[in-house]
């Protein structure tokens, strides 16, 4: 207690300014983007809305598991983490484009997804016993949904906490709680079939009940990783001096470990039971990824997703050295990327993984997109929440031993 | 007969009792601060007692972290090359059946049982751990005055403190502003 301490009442965070630079790299990222998505449609089609929906997911992903942060904190009515809550509320700033990017992906469907032949539809049995879900209004019109329930609960759950930052006004804190608990319930329902309607029914055939919380446990560790990566740039910059500590990024850290372990749990969970029934219709989505180069992705999985984040993770000092904090997130984004690669691109490429420019280029052109909202978000608003109750809570956050 | 039994049993849960000294503090904020400088001062033995958890205090008394993670480490790896080992004896030499035509080394078969073995290994060393370090089941802690659980913060000093001295103890402990100071057997 008597190391830093700060008084709620004195607190005056400095202003972040989205500098030129950052402005000009940013830009100059989407544009590639833009660049390499016109390029690839006209050149290779079928790739670029592989890519895109990899990059998409990856996104969206991230902003969601923003908002998701933030309301697990309003949900537990957490002290510790209010002076990093705005960082995590950054996130949810890209969803509306990411609305924009769902119309986009609809109009590439018909080269993702199979079932959307109705004449190929017709004359697999399998594929028409599943009509009644796997049909193109139904499809567009759960996308219209969920993007209506994501953005109406991202609006209202992060608009109140910038909004107390003019007013002070403590019931906004009190109202988060039950609005929390519905977009948790929510969330679980719509991503779940998100997952399934844009990830898994890219294999219409093949069928995982555990798939929505696979893509969750993918979402929740990535999104960890990059706020603690946001939280460590802000306390480097000098923004958040004696507001963000080590003490934060250390449980942040506990977070992304715990994560780590339940992407594994979930992964081996769906992997077991698919493995033991060895039904041919399940196995399917094993024996693709256990051939060729999918071989090698699927053990490099194994690996970097889980054994090497795990065990660098495991001492107290791993949590509290930021460099190789920092490494070890930048790792668990890159492997986050490769699982959402090893999910899609099975599907459409032979025995062979192909990766190139379309790629990459997407990929830039998404990441410059979300930089932009999130840092953006950053600049427009207080960097920390500076008039919320719980606030004094934050500041004397100590993690014991 | 009960008698002898009742001393054993009193031998196991009781330690002996050791001479030292107790300085008392108002709050947990001077503790915090004379327990810092008592470290600076080269005291070893000394321990802090307060009413609750007092942020920053096992800096300033000097606590070292706990080894028990180390412990529950290398049982948790023990368990874990255990439980694959005894399922790959069982199933693949000792006994072979073959179940659904998988191999008879079949790993993610395996696999739970290693995960629960990993985790037995691991929380059961780490509470036999936690009984040694801290010597349970002895259970009574000098006792150096009752309101210690209720409102008052104390440095004490055991005379297994090296180079203990009650009297120079006494003095540092008014330097360092305690209110009350008395020394005794407890």
């Amino acid at each position: 207690m008597a190391h830093n301490h700060i008084s709620a009442d004195q607190v005056n965070p400095g202003k972040f300014e989205l500098s030129n630079r950052g402005k000009t790299i940013f830009s100059v990222l989407s544009f590639l983007g833009l660049i390499s998505f016109i390029i690839g449609l006209s050149t290779n089609k079928e790739q670029t809305w592989h890519a895109y929906l990899l990059s998409y997911f990856y996104f969206l992903s991230l902003g969601l598991g923003g908002v998701f942060f933030t309301a697990i904190q309003h949900v537990t009515k957490a002290g510790w983490s209010v002076t990093i809550r705005r960082f995590s509320e950054a996130m949810g700033a890209f969803l509306p484009f990411a609305a924009i990017g769902a119309v986009v992906l609809v109009f590439g469907a018909h080269d993702l997804y199979s079932w959307l032949d109705v004449e190929y539809v017709k004359k697999d049995p399998i594929l028409a016993g599943k009509e009644a879900y796997l049909n193109q209004g139904f499809f567009i019109a759960r996308l219209v949904v969920f993007f209506i329930l994501w953005l109406l609960f991202a609006r209202v759950i992060i608009g109140r906490s910038t909004k107390q930052d003019e007013t002070g006004d403590k019931m906004l804190t009190a109202k988060n709680v039950g609005t929390s608990i519905a977009f948790v319930l929510v969330f679980a329902l719509s991503y779940s079939l998100f997952s399934v309607d844009t990830l898994m029914s890219l294999e219409p055939h093949w069928f995982s009940t555990i798939f929505g919380v696979y893509a969750f446990a993918g979402l929740f560790q990535s999104s960890i990783a990059f706020m603690i990566l946001v939280a460590l740039y802000m306390m480097k910059k000098g923004h958040v001096k004696g507001l963000v500590t080590m003490e934060h990024v250390h449980d942040l850290g506990k977070f992304l470990k715990a994560f780590t372990v339940f992407w594994a749990y979930i992964a081996f969970s769906q992997f077991i039971l698919i493995w033991y029934a060895n039904l041919p219709e399940e196995t399917i989505f094993y024996y693709h990824r256990s051939h060729g180069t999918w071989a090698v992705i699927s053990l490099a999985l194994i690996v970097f997703k889980f054994i090497v984040p795990f065990i660098a993770l495991l001492p107290r000092w791993a949590k509290r050295t930021p460099g190789h904090l920092a490494a070890v997130c930048v790792l668990v984004m890159i492997m986050q990327y490769v699982d959402l690669y090893w999910l899609i691109y099975p599907n459409f490429n032979g025995e062979h993984a192909s990766f190139g420019f379309i790629e990459v280029g997407l990929f830039m052109g998404f990441l410059g997109l979300f930089l932009f909202t999130t840092m953006g978000f950053l600049a427009k608003h207080k960097v920390i929440p500076v008039k919320d109750p719980r606030l004094q809570e934050a500041l004397d956050h100590h993690v014991s031993y | 007969m009960i008698d002898s039994i009742i001393d054993k049993v009193n031998n196991l849960l009781r330690s002996p009792t050791t001479k030292g000294v107790v300085g008392f503090f108002d709050d947990d904020h001077e503790c915090v601060v004379a327990a810092t400088k008592m470290r600076e001062a080269g005291y070893k033995h000394f321990d802090a007692i307060t009413p609750f958890p007092v942020h920053g205090m096992e800096e300033a008394v000097g606590v070292k972290r706990s080894p028990i993670p180390y412990v529950t480490f290398v049982m948790g790896l023990t368990g874990c090359s255990a439980g694959l080992f005894l399922q790959y004896w069982t199933s693949a030499v000792d006994w072979p059946v073959l179940v659904g035509g998988m191999p008879m080394f079949s790993l993610p078969a395996f696999i739970p049982v290693t995960f629960e073995t990993t985790i037995l290994f691991g929380a059961l060393s780490s509470v036999a751990a936690m009984f040694a370090f801290n010597k349970l089941p002895k259970v009574d802690p000098p006792v150096l005055d009752p309101l210690l659980t209720c409102s008052r913060f104390a440095l004490w000093v055991p005379s297994t403190e090296p180079g203990y001295n009650e009297d120079k103890v006494k003095a540092f402990m008014e330097e360092l502003g305690a209110k009350d100071i008395k020394s005794g057997e407890f």
